[in-house]
């Protein structure tokens, strides 16, 4: 057997099933389809630097060479498994044999890195788009951040600066006169030409120089408005240093006038013109919701609310449909040009995110959520983006294209995270679609070593072809992008598993269920973008019945036969957590904190995935190491401390004793030293936590009992509620844990449920 | 009360007495004229310059009851001598006791305000007997120069105005009932003393009535009190909207402007320390610039967003010229190095007038726009629509309207916003200074012209320096109405100049500049019954430094039944004012040909008016052509007016060359308005040895010559000018001691003709010949500083043409001498008759 994580290691993939069904029927039956779950970029430490570039297929194919292949060393060929060509060696080959095998021959290589000959033409361009209808503190926050960000920037990066507010302005941070910036009327929706020109961007309206002198370059074009950060960063300090708050005033039964869609569609614009097809992060930083011009979410009054879910539900969010459409206009062309909006949302209300998300949905931009850009959720999650490896150079790679080719039993039905499709229609394209499909290859403007792209596949053998032994069906990765230090490079992975006939037990043996969990998660949540959410419930549970159905032992309408093999045990568990997690329930959270949830889903990896679908609970009490706790409310206890992990928040829960304790200052005394060890090892262990996560999660720390406490208790499963006296029989008092003031079916109740209608039970 | 005692005025007037005796004088300064070069001249006396008020009406109440003597004079023998148009227009004699006090200052200068008949017929009919018009030409807010009476202030708000018809008091109401009330010189209506008339309130004790200024000068400004106030009085508010296009950059303008705007920062009016300025950049595009309190920098805001002009910020735009001067001065001295590189084509001067009008309309002020191209973009785009075809054609009048509404249906929003605006056009191609200058015209502003401005050639940077210096020290009349009120029975019926008419008869004029003249036409509607009737001019306004004044022009004439006495009070020099800005309204609502033939019908009708009812001949055939002496000179400014580049017939004249003439001519005031009709011309070389030196007034200036080449000696040197431009004409005979003591070169020969500046060299001649030149540029009211160009007579053809045409007595081209038309005039009336 197979160890997942093992290949997680290497490949940075996890796949729902690891041998696979032979043919489209027995694929169909298994319910959770082949899919992988894939982090291109994963940091690999021992990846051999490949400094030239790949051997690839003849067209259309274009596979890369991979171990898969089979080669012919004396006649210099390899034929390719995906389609089955014969290729030639390039000349420089010419010297390969079985002892003298170019690294990606090598089994172990089943994922390795070019870096291309030809480098990037263009330095990483950073735009920076800054809300100023804000507080002084909170602008300045924002405005250090900024500062403190072009310190982290690659010194040949080009940097550039709009700021917006009633209205909008470009700023010419290359002028050496004064402070200069192009305005644009906020409430208005400018053609891309008509930023062209209003910019100087295009040559119209030129003098034509003199004969004999050279035509000013300098002056002219996007050298104005982008400019290398070792050049301007002294300039654009300044600049920044003297932002002050947007002068247009503002009654007290308003909001204040922000153009934050025209601010963005000047920032596309303006890199459209600019520097189409190259890496480009517009990064928008936004105080409040957009109540001017296109894109607008709310009017300025300040009596009409902000709209709700169920405002939209009810399709009286009178701004909502457009202001969608003009920002996925937008988001369209952004992707188009391979560049990227990262959306960071500092205010206690909401900013239109959800409007708004089809920016970085599209173009895998961050999004980051907090209260204000005073707080450190803000701060340290925009410089996080900055992260550099050990060689100095930004996690981040641009302008990314991702192909997928399959052998021929494959197709590909689809994507499930922040691309676009390329509109590759080649002979991988399957029928099926799921996400984002009818491509095998898709645009991902930005990538990092965390972005997880979710793939679907169908077999599409037809039933009753013979297997042919040792059969195996092959996926190729391949993953062209922009390194941030300049470069070019190629990322392939190929993966290979073996089909097995139907009614294999290999089949089962072979699930993922973490993976799966994840995997069928996206689906859910994708469908859920489109759907109503009770139709997703239903089809979430319906898909969770059927893999029961046709994976657990039991006898038909006996549910207490019902039992799952291990890697199925605790899939139903991830399905109840999902059903109740704000990735589907929406109505306890805001339009705007659900578009943040499902963007950060679809980023993420299996564990961090699984984290958010099924928070983990640490429990710490005396004597006895910190351990893992099951996710219910007999959990919580007088005398333990519990770290909840929701992945958006980090939570310490001191239970009743332990907070009687605290209060009362033991651990600050002589002889309670093991008390204050106590409290201090679950502190220790978020900022572990805390450390690697992006976003920043929220940090919570409560008592049992207090306000916040009720973060805990949303997650926890309700085995305890207010409705039930208790859950097996009659509890031992204190000891059965803290009830929760719920309606939700507890995870029991689920489970019994769902063994009923797996066997063909009745239901009561 | 007694009247005060007035200091004697001065030596009685030594009136210039025309006839015989003048053409002797001429016939005698022709013959030493040939003496030449330093010859021996006889010693002119100096002409009585007319701004000697108390000269001038010293005798006002001596000459009583004798009406005016009409001099008749035969046009055809008696040649034009323009020293007559230096003399004051025929006396304006009132009966006793028509003014309260003995005050010389009664009656009204006539550089504020004079009526083209010193004699009003009481009837409509008699007027149309005479053919004469019946206009006043004022220049209510006309520059006062050193050693000139200011204009008195009653400072104490106590302003009496008549119930009725709303004149305010003057010299020429009544006192009645013990000095209790007052009777109105218009409409007689007895109104009542007001309480604190006799009250000294600065003192705080009894006043003398007697000595109230607006009982004593026909020329007064009162303090006006809130009641008089829509708002608070406005700070002055100055928007300069500097075109930095490629164009504008390579001329030299902008750094000529804006230096001259940084070396003038202290001249702008501010006494108050409240003056507002903003400076506004543009292209195609705008560009703002904010300037926060306290800061010495600016940051440029650039809209390219023309279609729908906006505001980049709400504040800082438009700043307080002493708080922010630091940053004002900064961005002065270096925005014409912020565009130098600048290679942007077009003008979106339509958007940035918009985007001043914006900044600026909550208060009001002036924009100053200075532009060197045609707009090209954005509301009020132009294009160019000079066709060289049409010049000269019936359809040549239509290139001196408006190209588009938008000038004229912005100014109407900027004259109801108290906006005004002044137009610096510098374009080296077409820029449709017709069009353009709609802007000032109903603003109430100017249109300044400089016609391929070369800031690299001095003469064109120096100029254009000095009068927008000179506009920019200019004390301009702020949110200000006119209205004229007359006597009952005549009603003013029509409007010239800047300004736009918003009720029927109600100016308003958003930035009064100084030394503008207009005219109005009075109609007599009903029989004036009085022996004198009284016009006022009565302008409301805020100076430059927040106070609310109302100036009042007070001119009272007498009335006649002789027609006699009306062709002998009648005023030249208002005629030709008249005339002037008749014919450029013509050109306009019909063609310029229809222009000139009005001109030359109307003065037919006047001559044959005068032939039939005061000569002899009657309707007869006359071998003469009569006229009599105080309108000797009006045919011949009507000549120059029909020569005058803005009505004159030629297929050569640039419209925008034209526009701008129509322009002055319908704004300057008739000291100006006359040396451009009829251009001055001295020689030099044979004048006076006191010429050119400094005398009792002043430098002495030449004699002045006849405008004909006649005059033009081979050896000779002269200046002829108009006021807008200067020519020196060196004749080609001349001694190399006279160009060396001029031009400090050896010989003709190596002379340059063409703009020029004239050397200050170390002999008593050239330093008579630039005394000369300076009091030119000097002596006339108004920020104008000609261009000197050197002529020689054998030099570039258009040059000399350009400076011949200058001679209007000559004949050019289809264009006939003076005695051609004289000649014309007297077949015309003579036919008229048969
Ligand atoms: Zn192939
Ligand atoms: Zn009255």
């Amino acid at each position: 057997m197979m160890n997942f994580e093992d290949v997680e290691d290497r490949d940075g993939i996890r796949l729902s099933l690891n041998v696979w069904p032979s043919s489209r029927i027995e694929a169909t039956r298994t319910v959770v389809p082949i899919s992988a779950l894939y982090t291109p970029l994963k940091h690999r430490e021992d990846l051999p630097p490949v400094l030239y570039d790949p051997v690839a297929c003849k067209p259309p194919c274009r596979a890369i060479l991979n171990p898969y292949c089979q080669i012919d060393i004396r006649g210099k060929l390899w034929i390719c498994p995906f389609c089955l060509q014969r290729n030639g060696f390039p000349p420089h080959y010419k010297d390969i044999s079985n002892t003298n095998l170019p690294a990606e021959l090598l089994p172990k290589y089943t994922t390795i890195e070019y870096t291309l000959s030809r480098p990037a033409q263009v330095p990483p361009i950073f735009l920076f788009v800054v809300d100023t209808c804000l507080d002084e503190p909170d602008l300045k926050a924002l405005r250090d951040a900024i500062v403190v960000s072009l310190s982290l920037l690659p010194p040949f990066a080009l940097v550039g600066l709009i700021t917006y507010g009633t209205m909008t302005q470009v700023h010419e941070i290359g002028y050496p006169e004064c402070n200069k910036s192009y305005v644009f009327r906020g409430g208005k929706e400018y053609s891309p030409k008509q930023i062209q020109e209003m910019l100087g961007l295009s040559g119209q309206n030129r003098a034509a120089p003199r004969p004999g002198q050279p035509a000013p370059t300098q002056a002219f074009g996007a050298a104005r408005f982008l400019l290398p950060v070792q050049q301007v960063e002294f300039q654009l300090t300044g600049i920044l240093e003297s932002l002050s708050r947007d002068p247009w005033p503002v009654a007290n039964d308003k909001r204040p006038l922000r153009c934050t869609g025209n601010a963005v569609s000047v920032a596309v614009g303006l890199l459209e013109t600019t520097y189409p097809n190259t890496g480009a992060r517009i990064m928008v930083f936004s105080g409040g919701p957009c109540t001017e011009g296109p894109g607008m979410v709310v009017n300025n009054e300040l009596k009409e609310p902000i709209r709700s879910h169920h405002d939209i539900d009810r399709d009286s969010a009178k701004h909502f449909k457009r202001a969608s459409k003009f920002y996925e206009a937008l988001a369209k062309r952004v992707s188009t040009n391979g560049h990227v909006v990262d959306l960071f949302a500092g205010c206690l209300d909401q900013v239109g995110l959800l409007e708004m998300k089809s920016l970085p949905n599209s173009t895998n931009g961050v999004m980051v959520l907090s209260d204000a850009f005073t707080t450190s959720i803000f701060k340290q999650s925009f410089l996080r983006v900055f992260t550099k490896d050990e060689q100095g150079h930004l996690e981040m790679g641009f302008n990314a294209t991702f192909d997928v080719q399959t052998t021929k039993e494959l197709k590909v039905s689809g994507l499930i995270g922040h691309a676009t499709s390329a509109n590759k229609k080649s002979a991988c394209v399957g029928e099926t679609e799921i996400g984002i499909g009818q491509t095998s290859a898709w645009n991902i403007n930005v990538i990092t070593p965390r972005s997880s792209a979710a793939v679907y596949f169908e077999v599409v053998t037809p039933a009753g072809q013979p297997l042919q032994p040792g059969s195996r069906g092959l996926i190729q990765f391949v993953t062209h992008y922009q390194h941030s230090s300049g470069e070019m490079r190629l990322r392939v992975t190929t993966v290979a598993r073996n089909f097995a006939e139907a009614g294999s037990p290999n089949i089962a043996a072979s699930f993922d269920q973490e993976a799966a969990a994840v995997l069928m998660s996206r689906i859910a949540v994708f469908k859920a973008e489109i759907d109503d959410s009770p139709d997703v419930l239903r089809w979430l549970d319906r898909m969770l019945i059927r893999l029961c159905q046709k994976f657990a032992d039991y006898r038909k309408e006996d549910p207490t036969s019902f039992s799952l093999a291990d890697n199925f045990s605790i899939y139903p568990q991830f399905m109840f957590h999902l059903r109740r997690s704000q990735f589907l329930q929406v109505f306890n959270n805001s339009p705007d904190e659900t578009a943040f949830y499902r963007h950060v889903m679809n980023e993420e990896d299996v564990n961090n995935s699984l984290i958010m679908i099924q928070p983990t609970l640490m429990s710490y009490t005396f004597d006895i190491p910190a351990q893992p706790v099951l996710l219910d409310s007999v959990s919580i206890k007088p005398d333990v401390i519990l770290l909840l992990d929701t992945f958006f928040y980090i939570l310490i829960f001191h239970g009743e004793t332990i907070a009687q304790w605290r209060k009362a200052g033991y651990h600050e005394q002589e002889g309670y030293e093991n008390f204050k060890e106590l409290l201090e090892a679950p502190v220790a262990d978020a900022q572990d936590l805390l450390a690697e996560r992006q976003p920043i999660p929220r940090y919570i720390v409560c008592d049992q009992g207090g306000s916040q406490a009720r973060f805990l208790l949303s997650k926890l499963n309700p085995s305890t509620t207010h409705m039930s006296t208790s859950m097996y029989g009659s509890a031992p008092g204190a000891n059965s844990g803290q009830a929760i003031f719920t309606d939700d079916v507890s995870l029991q109740v689920f489970m019994e449920h769902l063994k009923r209608l797996a066997v063909g039970a009745q239901t009561n | 009360p007694t009247a005060p005692a007035y200091a004697a005025g001065g030596p009685p007037p030594q009136l210039f007495t025309p006839g015989l005796a003048g053409d002797n004088q001429l016939q005698q300064q022709q013959q030493q004229a040939q003496g030449g070069y330093y010859g021996q001249q006889p010693a002119y006396t100096q002409p009585q310059p007319a701004t000697n008020l108390a000269d001038q009406f010293s005798q006002l109440n001596v000459a009583g009851q004798k009406g005016l003597r009409l001099q008749t004079t035969n046009l055809l023998t008696s040649p034009p001598d323009p020293r007559e148009l230096q003399q004051p227009p025929p006396e304006i004699i009132l009966p006793p006791n028509a003014t309260l006090t003995t005050s010389p200052f009664s009656n009204a200068d006539p550089s504020y305000q004079r009526s083209t008949i010193n004699a009003i017929p009481t009837t409509h009919a008699l007027l149309n007997k005479s053919k004469l018009p019946l206009a006043l030409v004022i220049a209510p807010y006309r520059s006062v120069k050193e050693g000139e009476e200011p204009v008195p202030l009653v400072t104490d708000t106590v302003i009496a105005r008549c119930r009725r018809c709303r004149t305010y008091i003057n010299p020429f109401v009544q006192f009645i009932d013990n000095g209790n009330r007052w009777r109105c010189c218009m409409c007689s209506m007895s109104n009542e003393i007001p309480q604190l008339f006799d009250w000294d309130q600065q003192r705080n004790q009894p006043g003398d009535r007697w000595a109230r200024a607006e009982l004593n000068y026909s020329v007064v400004e009162f303090v006006a009190p809130t009641e008089y106030m829509v708002r608070p009085p406005q700070p002055a508010v100055y928007v300069f909207l500097i075109d930095v296009s490629h164009a504008a950059i390579q001329s030299g303008m902008v750094a000529t402007a804006t230096r001259t705007l940084l070396e003038n920062l202290d001249r702008i009016p501010n006494e108050d320390s409240r003056t507002k300025v903003s400076i506004l950049a543009f292209d195609t595009s705008l560009y703002f610039f904010s300037i926060q309190p306290e800061s010495t920098e600016s940051t440029m805001l650039v809209v390219s967003d023309i279609d729908d002009v906006f505001l980049p910020k709400p504040n800082d735009l438009l700043v307080n010229l002493t708080e922010s001067r630091a940053a004002l001065e900064a961005l002065l001295g270096k925005l014409n190095d912020m565009f130098v590189e600048n290679h942007i084509i077009g003008s979106a001067l339509g958007p940035a007038l918009q985007a001043g009008f914006k900044l600026m309309s909550p208060i009001g002020g002036k924009i100053v726009a200075l532009t060197a191209s045609l707009p090209s973009v954005g509301a009020g785009a132009l294009k160019s629509r000079e066709d060289p075809k049409i010049l000269g054609t019936a359809k040549e009048s239509s290139l001196l309207q408006a190209a588009s509404p938008f000038y004229k249906t912005f100014a109407i929003e900027c004259s109801r916003s108290q906006v005004s605006v002044d137009m610096f056009l510098f374009s080296s191609s077409y820029q449709d200074v017709a069009t353009l200058a709609c802007l000032p015209h109903y603003t109430s502003g100017q249109t300044y012209f400089y016609p391929a401005f070369n800031a690299s050639r001095s003469e064109d940077a120096i100029k254009f320096a000095h009068e927008f210096g000179g506009v920019l020290a200019m004390p301009i009349m702020l949110e200000a109405v006119m209205r004229v009120r007359a006597s009952r029975g005549l009603r003013m019926s029509s409007f010239h100049g800047n300004f736009f008419v918003r009720s029927t008869d109600l100016l308003a004029m958003p930035a009064v500049p100084q030394d503008q003249g207009y005219v109005i036409e009075v109609q007599i509607e009903e029989t004036v019954t009085s022996p004198f009737v009284v016009f006022q001019t009565a302008v409301l306004h805020t100076t430059c430094y927040g106070e609310r004044r109302i100036r009042v022009v007070t001119s009272a004439v007498p009335t006649t039944t002789s027609l006699s006495e009306v062709f002998a009070s009648a005023d030249q020099i208002a005629l030709a004012t008249y005339f002037a800005n008749k014919a450029v309204e013509k050109s306009l609502t019909h063609k310029l040909e229809d222009s000139r033939d009005a001109l030359y019908s109307r003065m037919v009708e006047i001559l044959t008016a005068y032939k039939s009812s005061m000569t002899a001949a009657g309707s007869g055939a006359s071998a003469q052509l009569a006229l009599c002496e105080n309108m000797k000179m009006l045919p011949v400014l009507v000549l120059g007016l029909v020569k005058n580049v803005g009505i004159r017939q030629s297929a050569q004249i640039p419209p925008d060359l034209r526009a701008y003439a129509q322009a002055l001519l319908t704004t300057l005031p008739s000291q100006s308005l006359i040396p451009y009709l009829y251009p001055s011309f001295y020689s030099l070389h044979s004048m006076p040895p006191e010429c050119g030196t400094v005398g009792e007034r002043g430098i002495i200036m030449p004699p002045p010559l006849p405008l004909t080449s006649e005059r033009l000696e081979r050896h000779g040197l002269y200046l002829i000018e108009d006021g807008q431009t200067m020519f020196l004409w060196v004749g080609r005979d001349a001694v190399p001691k006279l160009i060396m003591d001029v031009f400090n070169l050896p010989s003709y020969e190596v002379l340059r003709g063409g703009k020029s500046t004239l050397p200050l060299l170390d002999n008593p001649f050239s330093e008579r010949v630039t005394a000369i030149v300076q009091k030119t540029r000097e002596m006339r009211r108004g920020v104008y500083y000609p261009h000197l160009y050197i002529v020689k007579e054998d030099g570039e053809p258009p040059l000399r043409l350009w400076a011949l045409s200058n001679l209007i007595q000559d004949r050019a081209d289809v264009l006939p001498s003076y005695q051609q038309y004289i000649n014309q005039l007297k077949d015309r009336v003579n036919g008229a008759s048969y």
